[in-house]
């Protein structure tokens, strides 16, 4: 016992006194936060105003989708936003000005005229616009825009750019409607009346039977998420390097004359864990802080958010779930350390646990999506995805707690398998030199003990 | 295979490359389990309490390429359940032995091979054990280092250690070791203390310079066998028969004697003897 407390102070120590776990921890909150803000900042980068004209010759749709594409109305929908804005998160409002300041600026209307030229001729004309760099897109409205069938060409030198598609698809549907009800003979305050949006904002309702922001929740599963498959990889890695290391330097040899190489290998494990722990509680403990302190500030400023309701027993569960998938990972990332030579072979090897990972990691965006679906149910049981695909079900919305249980019980039963496997490799892999193990080799070790 | 170390000498394990060496130590220090057979240590069956007295320096050795000297020596103290003030001191006693004192708190990769050798020597007997298995120690080693690490095993002798010591070099072999065994393809060849295989070898030659005494040396009772060389004889002892009492004899007929010498095989002729013949 002894022997097993002194290799896991050693590991701990080897791990944590490094100045690169502090680098760790430190960085993952800003990739945490780059995943959660890049995305957003992508599609809010604006791109030079598109210089567009809009070729009607029925003179009725233009002057609306023009309308639809322009300052005023992005402004007027601002504000009929405004009255809406209590009820919505910090990040919806931000979301809908920025659609606003987007619309903007966004489009330029150049003057043509169109009248009477047959439309191959004008579209001859504005493809050399368009060439010549004097003209970035435009918009020919169909004379049968009412017509089922009618068919609006929208041609543009970046039609690939999701944003500007779906903002002027929506303008031209907007337009084509309003047309049609004016065609109808009802009137332009009737028209706006009646088009006025409703209010839209989702709750999801606990167990406990309160109302809770889903979309605090939703970043919460996805940030857990995140957290536990990447401390898996990193200290899985870590493993296998050290145990590749043992072996290399043939340290291995001088260990396993002095303690077992059960012993060495879960002391091993054990310190290994115990520093990803570590790291984890620094985390949790700091982003907990933050949101109380965040928290506070807010609703000192008058606004009210509501964090996913996250208890102890949450918090709890969470290192549950990451020490099992320590466990399963460390084991077989160790096993296969034991295999190899060198860190490069080991590295191809280590594709497999890798591969599982990124599955669970993927798994759990539908576990987000649909918490109580037959798959989340699946994934959160299975061992190897567990670890990853529970704790993030559990955020999303707790499972009964016999789901849990069975859970904990079948990944607990694979880690036992898995060190039981992986202490009769690692005791004759870790002496054999010069050459990789082959699987006929392995299944030998493993039944011979 | 069968054999015993006494306690307190140098029990030279030897044979050629392949021979089995490593792996029977390896059963010594209980990292591989013989399939056959017994160990016993310090008279009892070989355990983890046995593990602790046994200082091993194996021959395929290597240390941490990124920590820090004494960092790595307390760990494998702390594995042969030293307390880390015991090792403290002892780590410091050793560094200074080996004149390495300042590189405590080096990593491994500032240093050479042949410090990195001391410094796993160091990591062998900081616990201070009772039985030191060393796998050609002194490989890698210049021949200022060899001479200053031949020293410090005799010293750990005089301290009543029991050394076992594998190697190749029969040089080396021969000026360290009281007893020896010599084993190929997992058989004993040869054992005994180093004097008795020596004598077991049965070549007693004799190189004799001197004028007068013919008659004893026809003696077919003294000598086998003589051949002459330029201005000596080489003399084959008849079995039975005694240096000493040619000696006698000799000079009782009044040979006058300049140069009278027991020729001893040396281990690398036994060695090559031996192995080279199966």
């Amino acid at each position: 016992m002894r022997k097993f407390l002194a290799v896991v102070k050693h590991e701990y120590k080897k791990i944590v006194l490094k100045w690169t776990f502090l680098i760790a921890t430190l960085l993952f909150p800003l990739i945490a936060a780059a995943f959660a803000v890049v995305p957003a900042l992508i599609f809010s980068i604006k791109g030079d105003a598109t210089r567009i004209i809009v070729v009607d010759q029925t003179g009725k749709i233009a002057p609306r989708i023009k309308e639809n594409l322009s300052k005023e109305t992005a402004e007027a929908a601002e504000k009929s936003e405004d009255e809406s804005l209590e009820n919505l998160t910090a990040s919806q409002q931000e979301q809908m000005k920025r659609a606003a300041e987007q619309l903007e600026e966004s489009f330029i209307f150049v003057e043509y005229n169109a009248d009477a030229k047959p439309i191959e001729q004008i579209k001859r004309e504005l493809n050399a616009k368009i060439t010549g760099k004097e003209l970035d897109a435009y918009l020919i409205v169909p004379p049968d825009y009412d017509a089922p069938k009618a068919n609006f060409e929208f041609f543009s030198r970046k039609a690939n750019d999701p944003v500007a598609k779906s903002t002027v698809r929506n303008a031209i549907n907007g337009a084509v409607r309003s047309q049609r009800l004016a065609d109808a003979n009802i009137s332009e305050d009737k028209l706006k009346n009646l088009s006025q949006n409703v209010d839209f904002s989702i709750k999801k309702i606990s167990e406990e039977g309160n109302e809770k922001d889903s979309e605090g929740t939703f970043a919460a599963a996805f940030i857990v998420g995140l957290m536990i498959y990447i401390t898996l990889l990193i200290y899985g890695q870590q493993i296998m390097a050290a145990v590749i290391e043992e072996k290399e330097t043939r340290i291995a040899e001088i260990l396993f004359s002095s303690a077992k190489p059960f012993e060495l290998m879960m002391g091993k494990l054990v310190g290994v864990g115990l520093a990803g722990l570590t790291q984890l509680a620094i985390w949790i403990i700091s982003a907990l802080a933050l949101a109380v302190v965040g928290l506070a500030n807010m609703s000192a400023a008058g606004m009210s958010i509501s964090l996913p309701d996250i208890t102890l027993l949450t918090i709890i569960y969470f290192f549950i779930f990451f020490l099992l998938g320590f466990f399963i990972y460390a084991t077989i990332y160790a096993l296969i350390g034991s295999m190899v030579t060198t860190v490069q072979e080991g590295g191809q090897f280590a594709l497999i646990p890798v591969m599982v990972l990124v599955v669970g990691f993927y798994m759990s965006f539908a576990v987000i999506r649909d918490p109580n679906s037959s798959l989340s149910f699946w994934v959160s049981i299975a061992p190897f995805l567990a670890p990853i695909t529970m704790p993030v079900r559990i955020l999303a919305e707790t499972p009964p707690f016999w789901q849990i249980a069975l859970s904990i019980a079948l990944n607990g039963a694979a880690i036992a398998g898995l060190i039981w496997l992986a202490a009769r490799v690692y005791r004759v892999g870790m002496l054999m030199y010069g050459k990789r193990a082959t699987i006929p080799e392995v299944w030998k070790w493993i039944r011979q003990s | 295979m069968s054999f015993e170390v006494r306690a307190g000498r140098v029990f030279g394990f030897l044979g050629p490359n392949g021979a089995g060496k490593t792996t029977t130590i390896r059963m010594i220090v209980g990292i591989t389990a013989p399939d056959d057979g017994q160990i016993e240590l310090f008279g009892e069956r070989i355990s983890n309490e046995t593990q602790n007295r046994i200082g091993y320096l194996p021959e395929e050795r290597g240390l941490y390429k990124k920590m820090k000297i004494v960092d790595q020596l307390r760990y494998f103290a702390a594995l042969k359940n030293v307390s880390q003030t015991e090792a403290d001191k002892r780590i410091d006693f050793w560094l200074e032995r080996m004149n390495l004192a300042e590189w405590k708190k080096k990593k491994t990769t500032d240093l050479s091979k042949g410090m990195s050798q001391k410094i796993q020597f160091i990591s062998t007997v900081l616990h201070n054990p009772d039985l030191l298995i060393l796998d050609e120690p002194f490989s890698g080693l210049d021949p200022v280092n060899v001479e200053f690490m031949i020293s410090v095993v005799a010293e750990l002798k005089a301290q009543g250690k029991t050394i076992i010591f594998s190697t190749h070099l029969m040089e080396t072999a021969e000026r360290l070791c009281d007893d020896i065994i010599l084993i190929n393809k997992s058989r004993k060849v040869i054992g005994g203390t180093l004097r008795e295989v020596k004598g077991s070898f049965g070549k007693n030659l004799i190189a004799l310079r001197c004028v007068g005494g013919e008659t004893v040396l026809e003696d077919k009772n003294l000598v086998a066998k003589t051949t002459t060389h330029s201005d000596e004889m080489e003399l084959e002892l008849a079995v039975n028969a005694d240096a000493q009492d040619l000696l006698k004899r000799l000079i009782e007929n009044g040979a006058a004697i300049s140069k009278f010498e027991e020729i001893e095989p040396s281990l690398n002729d036994i060695f090559i003897e031996k192995v080279g013949s199966i």
